[in-house]
């Protein structure tokens, strides 16, 4: 199959999101689509599935015109799309079979009562064929994210696909599943149906694709094959600057001992931790995922306190037990989800700003508002967050400004020491850059920086030295041009190479 | 435009439904508009409407509390019997003691002991209402302190005492939750508590407080019931709670919490005794109230939930060329390129 879009344009509320996007994508083909948030992507994949009816624009199948104005429209054609957030598609409670064959349109395994071996025989072939290997009895719950994402694509398999369109689909996933996803896409490409593949990631562009299109306010700004192009010419493309500029590095590291943790332990999430940070320093933490790397930071912040050691703050020692305590004492926390644990979704923008200041402005309980409008306001403005308006909830920005608002929450406060779990997690490129500045920011005015991140290239980036962790122990310290990315691969997985 | 007028009509629907309902019940009987009648509805509503100022408190928090109308009737009974050997001074500090020691027992079930609001308050509720019954031995207790008595009989500047009592209430509770730090704090923690607490808020202490402030609130209520009828029954408040919370939903606290106002609550205890009374004057079977004021929950808590729906319509008459089908909010991230303030 063949599916071309030709001039496509889409508004909401008069304002255009799509402006004349033109695609094709031919069976057999990966073609992934990138472009930050804000970009159109996800209009981009509801247009294809027939969820956003285009304004004008024409779509072709094998040449043919097509309507698509319902999703039923695209599936009876063989479109199926997995959407980011599909699991809000499973149930939790029932089978793995039962899940699989919910939509049962043909009554193939009766009409009134289900013949439950015959469902769990053909369960069984499909996931076969992925390598899927699971109990086809087992409760959906019981599978991991990854296993329900390829269900997913089984569930599209079962019936006649010739396009699959995947957004976003290794968001939630690790390096290992995501490499057996890339498994699966390969081989369905293979067969014949083509594939659409959007993504933030340009690694996985690269590994993947056969070409790519990229999306910047609406608009392809770039059609290549990937093998005719490099990823700073994506990047490029994407944000319209170049990837130069990417990490803005700055350092400001002074002489004076910001933070001293000495013989530090939590439970069994951590044991014997000893490092210093100084003030305009930005020490990174590395690590695999559970090596304790976010435990350090959640308890210098009093979440899950300190079982053994001390803490000392410019040479004092402290005891910090709450997150309260922390913040009287000058340390701030930006928590790696920012949904569930950093903001105030409901609540007005400016709100979630001033939420730990308050004190500052407060006489007798009273908030003072011209002034928290004031300060915040000229916090907000170096921030570069767009909003309609400043009482709009904060749960209508997008991920990047979500964030981009947490920076600003602990520069109005200006805490002494800075703990950041993965600050970018889920941004896009622009606000990325962005978010890099305000750490440099913070830096240049003597906070403290400790940065932890599973991102490598900008770990390695933003810190001034890295210590890598392997199960709960610091295993290395890094700076300089030991520094890199085999480095600390090699401490951080302990390998002998 | 017509997106501003629908936030409004969502925003203010019950003042609005106040305004139909009040204007349909004057045109059909002339005696609602007159002073005297207005000023019963006002005493009438008094009582719903302290309570559901506290549970305002409460369901801004995603909590809830149904033993309000129990701590109504135990701190009215404690308040009558206290009366019976000192000033009515040291009658109000028993009555208000007992009402924020029962809030202070919902919140630390609540938070220390982890519990459920709904299991925890419906634990209470029995229980503080068994212990009214039982105190009481299932008798009124008669007040006839006068001055305690004119706390429900006053007329100060021809209005009675007890409007008095619900306009400084709204007046100091609504002050307290749109301009102070503690208020900032109780939308904090109804929002998302994690955040709340990773934000340095002490999320139990702001749990307690709102139920000692409920239990506090209906103390006060208990006062203007006893005052009014001149004895404390025992029965007192029963079922007031549902309506103190059917007041909280009409007037746009959300249940789900982080959202709401005091001044919604108000209005929709008003509401809800503007219909009883309406319906009173036009003799209206009183067994019909209940479906009337159910009706009225209900849609209030259509408006909100269907805004969206509303919208499609208002567009189709309006002929809006965008409008075309819903639901399909604007993703907000692609939304708003154009009417964005940068800074």
């Amino acid at each position: 199959m063949r599916l071309e879009l030709q001039d496509i344009r889409k508004s909401f509320n008069r304002i255009e999101v799509l402006s004349g996007v033109d695609l094709s994508v031919t069976g057999g083909e990966i073609l992934a689509i990138v472009g930050e948030n804000g970009a159109g992507k996800s209009t981009m994949v509801r247009v294809i599935s027939g969820a956003h009816p285009p304004d004008s624009g024409q779509i072709l199948i094998d040449g043919e015109p097509v309507a698509l104005r319902r999703p039923e429209d695209a599936m009876q054609r063989g479109i199926h799309v997995i959407y980011q957030e599909f699991l809000h598609n499973i149930f939790p409670h029932l089978s793995i079979a039962e899940n699989l064959f919910v939509r049962d349109d043909e009554g193939r395994f009766g009409s009134l009562f289900v013949d439950k071996r015959k469902m769990r025989n053909e369960a069984m072939q499909v996931m076969e064929q992925i390598g899927l290997k699971v109990d086809p009895d087992a409760p959906a719950q019981s599978l991991s994210v990854a296993e329900l994402q390829m269900l997913e694509i089984v569930k599209s398999l079962s019936h006649n696909i010739e396009l699959l369109v995947l957004d976003e689909p290794t968001a939630a996933l690790d390096e290992k599943e995501a490499s057996r996803l890339f498994l699966l896409i390969d081989s369905l490409k293979k067969e014949g149906i083509a594939i659409v593949y959007i993504t933030h990631r340009l690694e996985e562009v690269m590994r993947i694709a056969d070409r790519v299109i990229v999306l910047r306010n609406g608009r392809v700004t770039l059609d290549r094959l990937t093998k005719t192009t490099t990823a700073s010419e994506i990047v490029a493309a994407m944000v319209g600057r170049s990837l130069e500029d990417f990490y803005p590095k700055e350092s400001h590291v002074t002489g004076d001992t910001a933070v001293k943790v000495s013989n530090a332990a939590c439970a069994d999430k951590f044991k014997d931790l000893s490092f210093i940070v100084r003030s305009g320093e930005v020490l990174g933490i590395g690590g695999v995922a559970g090596c304790g790397k976010g435990e350090v930071l959640r308890a210098l912040f009093g979440v899950n306190p300190l079982s053994a050691g001390a803490l000392a703050l410019e040479g004092r020692t402290v005891e910090v037990k709450s997150p309260k305590q922390a913040i009287e004492l000058g340390i701030g926390y930006i928590s790696p989800d920012r949904q569930a644990e950093g903001l105030f979704l409901k609540q007005p923008i400016f709100d979630n700003v001033s939420i730990v200041s308050l004190d500052e402005f407060v006489a007798l309980g009273v908030i003072r508002s011209a002034e928290e409008k004031e300060r915040v306001e000229a916090v907000v403005k170096g921030l570069n967050v767009r909003f309609i308006h400043r009482d709009a909830e904060a749960g209508s920005l997008s991920g990047g400004n979500q964030q981009k608002l947490l920076f600003g929450r602990w520069m109005m406060k200006k805490p002494k020491i800075m703990l950041m779990e993965e600050p970018t997690r889920g941004v896009d490129i622009g606000a990325k850059a962005e978010i890099y500045k305000l750490i440099n920011a913070q830096a240049k005015s003597g906070t403290a920086i400790v940065l932890v991140s599973s991102d490598l290239p900008e770990l390695i980036a933003m810190s001034d030295r890295v210590l890598v962790m392997r199960e709960g122990k610091i295993v290395a310290e890094l700076s300089g041009v030991e520094n890199n990315q085999s480095n600390i691969l090699h401490y951080a997985l302990g390998s002998n190479t | 435009m017509n997106a501003t007028i629908l936030k409004l009509v969502k925003d203010a629907r019950a003042a609005m439904m106040l305004v139909i309902v009040a204007t349909a019940i004057a045109i059909a009987t002339p005696i609602f508009l007159t002073t005297g009648n207005l000023l019963n509805i006002v005493l009438a509503s008094s009582v719903v409407a302290l309570l559901a100022a506290g549970q305002t408190y409460v369901i801004i928090l995603a909590e809830i509390d149904l033993s309000v109308g129990s701590i109504l009737a135990l701190s009215g009974v404690a308040t009558a019997l206290v009366l019976q050997a000192h000033s009515v001074f040291i009658g109000l500090i028993a009555g208000i003691g007992v009402g924020v020691l029962a809030g202070l027992i919902n919140g630390l079930l609540v938070t220390k002991a982890r519990m459920p609001a709904f299991i925890a308050t419906l634990g209470t509720m029995s229980v503080f209402g068994g212990l009214t019954l039982y105190i009481t031995q299932g008798n009124p207790i008669s007040v006839d302190n006068g001055l305690f008595l004119d706390i429900g009989q006053a007329n100060p500047l021809g209005v009675p005492f007890p409007a008095w009592i619900v306009l400084a209430a709204l007046l100091c509770f609504g002050f307290l939750l749109s301009r102070t730090r503690f208020g900032r704090h109780i939308y904090a923690v109804g929002d998302n508590p994690e955040a709340a607490r990773l934000s340095g808020i002490n999320v139990h202490w702001i749990k307690i407080s709102a139920f000692v402030i409920s239990g506090m609130l209906a103390s006060i209520a208990g006062f203007i019931l006893t005052a009014r009828l001149s004895t404390a029954e025992p029965t007192a408040g029963m079922g007031e709670e549902l309506s103190a919370i059917a007041a909280v939903i009409i007037g746009g606290t959300s249940l789900m919490g982080g959202r709401g106002a005091l001044l919604g609550s108000f209005i929709g205890a008003i509401l809800l005794g503007v219909i009883d009374n309406g319906l009173n004057l036009l003799n209206v079977s009183p067994f019909l109230q209940g479906v009337a004021k159910g009706l009225v929950i209900l849609l209030a808590v259509f408006i909100e939930r269907n805004s969206d729906v509303m919208q499609l319509f208002w567009r189709k008459i309006q002929k809006d060329p965008v409008g075309r089908r819903f639901p399909e909010k604007p993703v907000p991230d692609e939304g708003n390129k154009q009417k964005e303030v940068r800074y």
